[in-house]
């Protein structure tokens, strides 16, 4: 088995007061923490375990609640990822993109696709739908479907 | 016809200029463009010169299935293009969707944001095919020189009167 510089009691030490901390991988560890304790996990994922780089924000409908995952790497090549999970009937997460500037654009995204509202980011606007998609319509949510007697933008009929 | 213009429509003849619209396709039509464009097909040789800008393009390439996002893209890029222009609809998904075909994010086929005048088939068509589909828009641009426009291959729409059904009376 590889070994990755950064050790998973490393881990354990920086983060275990914030959740359950699992190796799932040998270059991945899983911490499940809360909503309120996700900005304070990113800090000291950034300061104590020199995580440097985001590599993405998994958004994850998992059919009864929404799952947000921070996936954090640095030079160490291990990736530290941070699991939070959010109810359905009020999804709302902190926004991260102060911390870590990438993490605007990805929650752009989910916001746009999946209805996860971030508190105090700057510009939460449109990213991936066309400008007329109406409001409320959250195409990667598993219980949406198309209504067909609805128009979701695209080509008016009078342009054709 | 003054000798200006008929020195504009030999020179449109010889030497049409194409742009490629990708209005949300997987690339792999935009990668037969590609190898039309390069040495192996090299359609320059017969005057068929790819152009960066829609503005000085008489024929526009779009591939793939429109994406709502796209569409009116597609459509304002369209309306750039100066008259005569021509359209080839590029795939399997630019006639009708492919694989995309009835997803939320498509409007399934480039005839329904702007009128197109050559269909090339195939995922993804050949590079002959779609200097084929070259040649038949120069085919049609021929043609329309000489019925001095387009609208003789426009559709008529015939108005079919409605005949309500005679139902039969009932016998009490």
């Amino acid at each position: 088995m590889m070994e990755t510089s950064l050790k998973v009691e490393t881990v354990k030490d920086a983060l275990g007061d914030l959740g359950t901390v699992d190796a799932v991988r040998w270059n991945r560890v899983k911490v499940t923490t809360t909503v309120e304790k996700v900005r304070e996990a990113i800090l000291r994922t950034q300061s104590i375990l020199a995580c440097d780089h985001l590599v993405q924000i998994a958004a994850v409908d998992n059919g009864k609640t929404f799952e947000l995952i921070y996936h954090l790497s640095g030079p160490h090549k291990m990736v530290v990822a941070l699991a939070i999970e959010l109810p359905r009937d009020k999804p709302e997460a902190p926004t991260t993109s102060d911390l870590l500037p990438p993490a605007g654009i990805y929650e752009r995204q989910i916001h746009d696709l999946l209805g996860i509202t971030f508190r105090g980011h700057p510009a939460l606007n449109r990213i991936i739908l066309n400008e007329d998609w109406p409001a409320n319509e959250f195409p990667l949510r598993k219980d949406w479907k198309m209504d067909p007697n609805r128009f979701y933008g695209g080509v008016h009929e009078e342009a054709k | 016809m003054t000798l200006s213009q008929r020195l504009a429509n030999w020179a449109r003849v010889k030497s049409p200029w194409i742009t490629v619209f990708n209005s949300g396709a997987c690339n792999g039509c935009d990668i037969e463009v590609i190898a039309t464009l390069t040495p192996r097909f090299d359609v320059e040789r017969f005057g068929i010169l790819a152009q960066g800008s829609p503005r000085h393009a008489d024929i526009l390439i779009v591939t793939g299935p429109v994406t709502k996002k796209q569409a009116t893209r597609l459509r304002r890029i369209w309306e750039q293009m100066p008259e005569p222009k021509y359209v080839i609809a590029m795939g399997a998904c630019g006639a009708s969707g492919g694989v995309f075909k009835g997803l939320y994010h498509v409007v399934d086929g480039v005839e329904n944001v702007i009128p197109v005048d050559a269909f090339v088939a195939g995922c993804p068509p050949r590079p002959d095919e779609i200097i084929d589909g070259v040649v038949a828009c120069l085919g049609l641009l021929k043609e329309d020189l000489a019925h001095g426009g387009r609208e003789w291959r426009q559709k008529k729409t015939v108005v079919i009167p409605r005949v309500e059904p005679k139902l039969p009376e009932v016998v009490a």
